[in-house]
C-alpha cells in the first residue's frame, strides 16, 4: 500500500509538470497587425473655379480609447460654390499607415459613403463614381454650397458586404461622423 | 467540488415480534432499526434522518449512527434516509409479505436486510440552500444548454446573448460571480464576459446542483452569488457493462442532438471502473414567431473519457473531456454605431432577413475547452481522509466579426479577430479529519491555480499570469437535531498583466488577499420540518476586464473603460430556509440578504465618447455598496389523488445603496404555476407523468433613469406543455421519452436578460422530443 500510494504520487506530480510550463505571458506580446483600424477620415475640398484645396481631418491616431481624437476640423467652405470633394481613409495605428481608401476602392461592391448636411440646405451631394454594378461609392464627389450658414456635415462609411444596393439601410457603419460645417 | 463517496452500509433488522397469529395485520409492533455506517471507517454517522415516507413517522441516527423506528404496522414502506450534505436515499421495504411468510413460520423471525447506500456528499455549507437537477427532471432538459437546464429552480435565471449564448444567473449575480465546479474543478474560461458561455457539455452530468448565496470559504473566490455544481455519477467499479443513448429533437432550429455513455467495470481487474461519453449537437436557424433569425446555428462535439482505481482505502480517478462549439451570433445584431442601433430599435424588427439554414457564418466564435484533472485519496484506518485533486484547463476562444478584413490577403488567413488562449493548473489538497469526540467533524484544505492567458488579434484585455492560493478550514457539530457549521479561508492572489499602448509593452503587478467566513446552522424539528440559516461571505479580485477594458462593446453599444486602481469586491450574504415536506406537500421557502460592498459595475458617464463611428455612450466601471434581496419560494401539493399543482416564485430586489438607485441588468420576478398528473403504471408506461405550466415574467421597472436605449422589454406569459413516461423492456433495458411543448401560443416576447433585446424577438414555440435508451443497469 505504502509502494502505491508512493507511486501514485509521483504519477501526479509527473502529470502536473507535463501539462503546464511556466510561461511568461509579456513575452508573446505582439501588436496587432492584422485587425484593420480606420485612424482617419480626411476631406479634401478643391474649388473648382479656383482650383484652391481645403482639406479637413478627422484623426485619433490610436483608435478608440487611449487617447481622444487629436483633430475634428470645423469645415469651412464659400457660400454659392462648387466642390469636388474627395475622401480619404487612413489607419495611421499601423507602420506604415495603412491606406483604407485604396482597399475600399477595391471592395467598392461593399462600401458606400453616405455624406449629409443638416440641415439639407447648407450643402448639396452628388457622387461621381459607382462601383462594377452601377451604384455609388462616395469617395469622389461634387459639394455644393448656397446661402451662407452653419450645421453639420455628417460622413458615413456604410459597409454592406453581399447587400450593397444603393441606399444607406443596409449594413453598418464603419465611420459615422459629424463634422461642423460652417459656410461663409 | 470535491464528490466525497461514502457507503453507508445500514443493517437494517426487521424484528417482527407478532404474537397473536390471527391478528397479524393488526399488530403495529414492528420496528425498523440499525445503523448507519461508514464503510471505510466504520464509524457511525451521528445526525442522519431516517423516516418513513408518506407518514410522519421518522428518527434522527445517535451519536452512533445508531437509529430505531417503533410502533411500526405491517405494509409496504418507503424508508428515506437524509442527511444534510448529501443526497437522499430510498428504499422501498415490503413488510406485508415478509410478514405473513414469517408468521406461518415462527412467532419471531429475524430479517437481516444489507442495503448498500451510495451517499454522495457535496461539500456545500450544509446550511445553505442546495438545488439539484437530477433523474427525470434532468432528462426533461437535455439539450438545452448547460445555463438553460438550470432555469427552473427558483433564484436562478438566464442570461443570454440571442438564443444560442447562455449564462446561469443566481440572486441576481453571474459571469465572475458565480463559480462553477465541473466535476471538482473550478471552471476557468473567459467567463468575465458576458457573451462568454460556460465550456460544458451538459450530458457530461449526472447531477447539476445549485448553492445559493455566498460559498467562499469552500470554493474560494469568485462565489459570490452562488455555485454550480456539474457531476456525475460515480464510476460503475467492478460492475459489468452499461451504458445510455440518448437522442433528442427539436422543431425549432431543427436541433438534432446525440449523446451516449458506455461505462463497467473490467472482469480481469478488480477495483477498476471506467467511462466514455460522447455528444454531438446540431442546430440551425431558429425562429421566432414571425422571423427567422439569420446566422443563429450552433454545432457542437464533445467527448469525455473517465477511468478509475480503488482498493481497500486508496482510489485514483483520471478524467479527461474535450468540449467543442461553433456558435453563430445574429448577424442583425452588428451594429457599427449608437445611430445604427436606433434605427434597428426605431425599425422594431432586424432589418437581416432570413430564411432556415444550418450554415454558420460570421459573425461566430469558436471554442474548444479541455480539462483533464487526476484525483486521488485514501482513507486512514483511523477515519481521516486525504485527497488531492490536480487539474489542468486549456480553454482556446476565437471570435470572428461579421466583416472580414478589407485588404485580401490577411482576409484569407481567415484568423479570427480576436483569440484568447487561457491555460489553468489547480491543485487542491483537502484533509478531512476524522470525528473528534464523535461530534465534530471538518476539513481542512490548501487550493492553488496558476493561470496565463495569451491573447491575439483586436486588444481587448491584456495578457496576463496570475497566481492564487487558498487555505480554509470548516467544522462541522452535529448534535441531536442541531447541525453547526463554521468555517473561514484566507486567499492570496497575484496578477501581472502586459499589454501594448502606443507600440510599447505595459506591465502591472496587482496583489489582493482577503479573509472568507462563513457560520451556519441547521436545525431539525421533525424529520417532515427543517429550518436553516447561514451567513457567509465571499471575495472577488477585479477581473482583467474590469481593471484595463478601454474601447467599444459592439452589442452593446457602449464604450467601457476600465479601472486599475479597482479593489476586491466583498459580498456578506444571509440566508435563511425552512423546509416542509409530508407525504402530499412540499414546501421550501428561503430568503437572503446579500450586501455587496465595493460590487464593481459600468457606471453611466454624463459626457458621450467621441470615436470615429461617432459618439457613444461612456460607461466607466465604478464600486459602490449594493444590496441584493430576495425570496426563493416554492411548494408542490397533491390535492387529490395524482393530480398535484406546483407553484416557484423568483423575487428579487436590487438596490445600488450609494448612489440611491437601482442598477441594471438584474433579472425579473417571475412565477411559475403548474398542474401535473403522475401516474405509477398507465398504457405499459411507468412514472407516466402530464404537466401544463405557466411561467410569468414581470418586467423589470427597478431601473435606473436614462440608463438603456429602450426600457426594459414588457412582461410576459408562456405556456408549457410536457408528457413523458418510462417503457420497461427487460430487466435491464428502458426506454424514457418525453415530449415537451415550450412557447406553446408561440407569444412575441422579448427578456430583459436577453442582450438582443434591441435587435429581435425572442425565440418562438419549441416542440422538442426525447428519447433515452438505458441498457446493462439500470438508476
Amino acid at each position: 500500500m505504502k509502494n502505491q500510494k508512493f507511486r501514485s504520487v509521483i504519477f501526479l506530480l509527473s502529470l502536473g509538470f507535463l501539462l503546464t510550463q511556466c510561461k511568461d505571458s509579456g513575452e508573446d506580446l505582439k501588436p496587432d497587425e492584422e485587425n484593420e483600424l480606420i485612424t482617419t477620415v480626411q476631406l479634401s475640398f478643391t474649388n473648382k473655379s479656383t482650383g484652391a484645396i481645403k482639406t479637413f481631418l478627422f484623426q485619433d491616431k490610436d483608435g478608440d480609447g487611449g487617447n481622444a481624437a487629436t483633430r475634428f476640423d470645423t469645415i469651412t467652405l464659400a457660400p454659392n460654390s462648387e466642390y469636388g470633394l474627395a475622401i480619404a481613409f487612413l489607419d495611421e495605428s499601423k507602420n506604415p499607415t495603412d491606406d483604407i481608401t485604396a482597399e475600399i476602392e477595391e471592395k467598392a461592391d461593399e462600401h458606400l459613403i453616405v455624406v449629409s448636411a443638416n440641415p439639407a440646405g447648407l450643402l448639396a451631394y452628388t457622387y461621381n463614381d459607382a462601383d462594377g454594378n452601377g451604384f455609388p461609392i462616395g469617395l469622389k464627389g461634387t459639394a455644393k454650397t448656397s446661402a451662407t450658414g452653419s450645421g453639420s456635415l455628417k460622413i458615413q462609411l456604410r459597409h454592406q458586404p453581399g447587400t450593397k444596393n444603393g441606399t444607406a439601410t443596409p449594413g453598418s457603419d464603419d465611420v459615422n461622423l459629424d463634422f461642423r460645417l460652417v459656410v461663409q | 467540488m470535491h464528490l466525497i463517496k461514502i457507503y453507508i452500509v445500514s443493517f437494517l433488522v426487521f424484528l417482527f415480534g407478532a404474537t397473536a397469529f390471527g391478528q397479524a395485520h393488526l399488530d403495529c409492533n414492528c420496528f425498523v432499526k440499525g445503523i448507519i455506517k461508514d464503510q471505510h471507517t466504520g464509524q457511525g454517522i451521528p445526525g442522519a434522518t431516517i423516516y418513513i415516507t408518506k407518514s410522519n413517522i421518522g428518527v434522527t441516527s445517535d451519536a452512533n449512527g445508531k437509529y430505531e423506528i417503533k410502533n411500526l404496522c405491517p405494509g409496504t414502506y418507503e424508508i428515506e434516509c437524509r442527511l444534510v450534505g448529501y443526497s437522499p436515499f430510498k428504499h422501498l421495504l415490503d413488510l406485508t409479505t415478509g410478514h405473513e411468510e414469517d408468521i406461518s413460520l415462527s412467532e419471531q423471525e429475524i430479517h437481516l436486510n444489507d442495503v448498500e447506500i451510495t451517499a454522495l456528499r457535496t461539500d456545500a455549507p450544509s446550511s445553505q440552500p442546495l438545488n439539484q437537477i437530477t433523474g427525470k427532471e434532468l432528462f426533461e432538459t437535455r439539450g438545452q444548454t448547460l445555463a438553460e437546464s438550470m432555469k427552473g429552480l427558483t433564484g436562478v435565471a438566464v442570461l443570454q446573448t440571442g438564443t444560442s449564448i447562455a449564462k446561469p444567473v443566481i440572486h441576481g449575480l453571474h459571469s465572475n460571480r458565480v463559480l462553477i465546479m465541473n466535476n471538482g474543478v473550478r471552471q476557468e474560461g473567459q467567463q468575465w464576459g458576458s457573451e462568454h458561455a460556460p465550456e460544458i457539455d451538459p450530458f457530461i452530468a449526472t447531477r447539476l446542483s445549485v448553492v445559493k448565496g455566498a460559498a467562499g470559504v469552500r470554493y474560494g473566490s469568485d462565489a459570490i452569488g452562488g455555485v454550480i455544481l456539474v457531476d456525475m455519477d460515480e464510476l460503475p467499479f467492478d460492475k459489468p457493462l452499461s451504458g445510455e443513448v440518448n437522442a433528442v429533437g427539436m422543431s425549432n432550429g431543427r436541433q438534432g442532438i446525440t449523446s451516449g455513455t458506455l461505462q463497467g467495470g473490467l472482469p480481469g481487474l478488480k477495483g477498476l471502473g471506467w467511462r466514455l461519453q460522447g455528444t454531438v449537437k446540431r442546430a440551425g436557424n431558429v425562429r421566432t414567431p414571425h422571423y427567422f433569425l439569420d446566422n443563429t446555428g450552433t454545432s457542437e462535439k464533445n467527448f469525455s473519457i473517465s477511468t478509475g482505481y480503488r482498493k481497500k482505502g486508496f482510489g485514483i480517478d483520471l478524467f479527461y473531456s474535450f468540449f467543442d462549439t461553433k456558435i453563430g451570433i445574429f448577424s442583425g445584431s452588428h451594429i457599427g454605431s449608437v445611430t445604427d442601433l436606433l434605427e434597428v430599435l426605431q425599425n422594431g424588427e432586424p432589418f437581416v432577413k432570413s430564411g432556415f439554414s444550418y450554415e454558420i457564418g460570421r459573425p461566430y466564435q469558436k471554442v474548444t475547452h479541455q480539462l483533464a484533472k487526476a484525483e486521488a485519496h485514501y482513507h486512514f484506518q483511523d477515519g481521516n481522509r486525504i485527497q488531492w485533486t490536480i487539474a489542468n484547463q486549456l480553454n482556446d476562444r476565437s471570435e470572428f466579426d461579421l466583416h472580414r478584413p478589407r485588404n485580401d490577403s490577411i482576409a484569407n488567413l481567415n484568423h479570427p479577430e480576436l483569440n484568447f488562449r487561457l491555460n489553468t493548473l489547480t491543485n487542491d489538497i483537502v484533509w478531512d479529519h476524522k470525528p473528534i469526540a464523535g461530534k465534530f467533524s471538518g476539513q481542512v484544505g490548501v487550493s492553488t491555480l496558476y493561470q496565463y492567458n495569451l491573447m491575439d488579434g483586436r486588444p481587448l484585455i491584456p495578457n496576463f499570469n496570475q497566481f492564487t492560493t487558498g487555505l480554509f478550514l470548516i467544522e462541522r457539530y452535529v448534535k441531536n437535531n442541531w447541525e453547526l457549521e463554521v468555517g473561514a479561508r484566507f486567499d492570496y492572489r497575484h496578477l501581472i498583466t502586459h499589454q501594448i499602448i502606443n507600440r510599447e509593452k505595459v506591465s502591472h503587478n496587482f496583489d489582493f488577499s482577503n479573509f472568507s467566513g462563513t457560520a451556519g446552522g441547521t436545525y431539525n424539528f421533525s424529520p417532515n420540518l427543517t429550518a436553516s440559516f447561514n451567513f457567509g461571505t465571499a471575495w472577488r479580485a477585479p477581473n482583467v476586464s474590469e481593471l484595463f477594458s478601454d474601447g467599444v462593446h459592439h452589442g452593446a453599444a457602449a464604450y467601457e473603460q476600465g479601472n486599475a486602481a479597482l479593489s476586491p469586491e466583498i459580498a456578506y450574504n444571509s440566508i435563511g430556509s425552512i423546509k416542509y415536506q409530508v407525504e402530499k406537500l412540499n414546501i421550501e421557502i428561503g430568503a437572503y440578504y446579500n450586501y455587496i460592498h465595493n460590487y464593481i459595475y459600468l457606471k453611466p458617464q454624463p459626457e458621450p465618447i467621441l470615436t470615429i463611428r461617432g459618439a457613444f455612450p461612456y460607461f466607466k466601471y465604478t464600486q459602490t455598496n449594493a444590496s441584493f434581496k430576495g425570496i426563493d419560494i416554492n411548494y408542490k401539493w397533491e390535492f387529490v389523488k395524482s393530480v398535484s399543482v406546483a407553484s416557484k416564485l423568483t423575487y428579487l430586489q436590487v438596490y445600488d445603496q450609494s448612489a440611491k438607485n437601482y442598477l441594471v441588468m438584474i433579472p425579473a420576478n417571475r412565477l411559475d404555476n403548474g398542474i401535473h398528473y403522475e401516474l405509477e403504471q398507465w398504457a405499459g408506461f411507468k412514472n407516466f407523468h402530464l404537466g401544463l405550466n405557466n411561467l410569468w415574467v414581470a418586467q423589470q421597472k427597478r431601473v435606473p433613469e436614462n440608463s438603456d436605449f429602450t426600457p426594459p422589454p414588457a412582461a410576459y406569459s408562456l405556456w408549457n406543455f410536457q408528457a413523458g413516461g418510462t417503457l420497461p423492456i427487460t430487466d435491464k433495458n428502458q426506454l424514457e421519452l418525453s415530449v415537451s411543448i415550450q412557447n406553446i401560443f408561440n407569444t412575441t416576447y422579448r427578456d430583459y436578460l436577453n442582450r438582443f433585446r434591441y435587435y429581435a424577438d425572442d425565440i418562438g414555440r419549441q416542440v422538442s422530443l426525447r428519447l433515452r435508451w438505458q441498457f446493462g443497469t439500470i438508476h
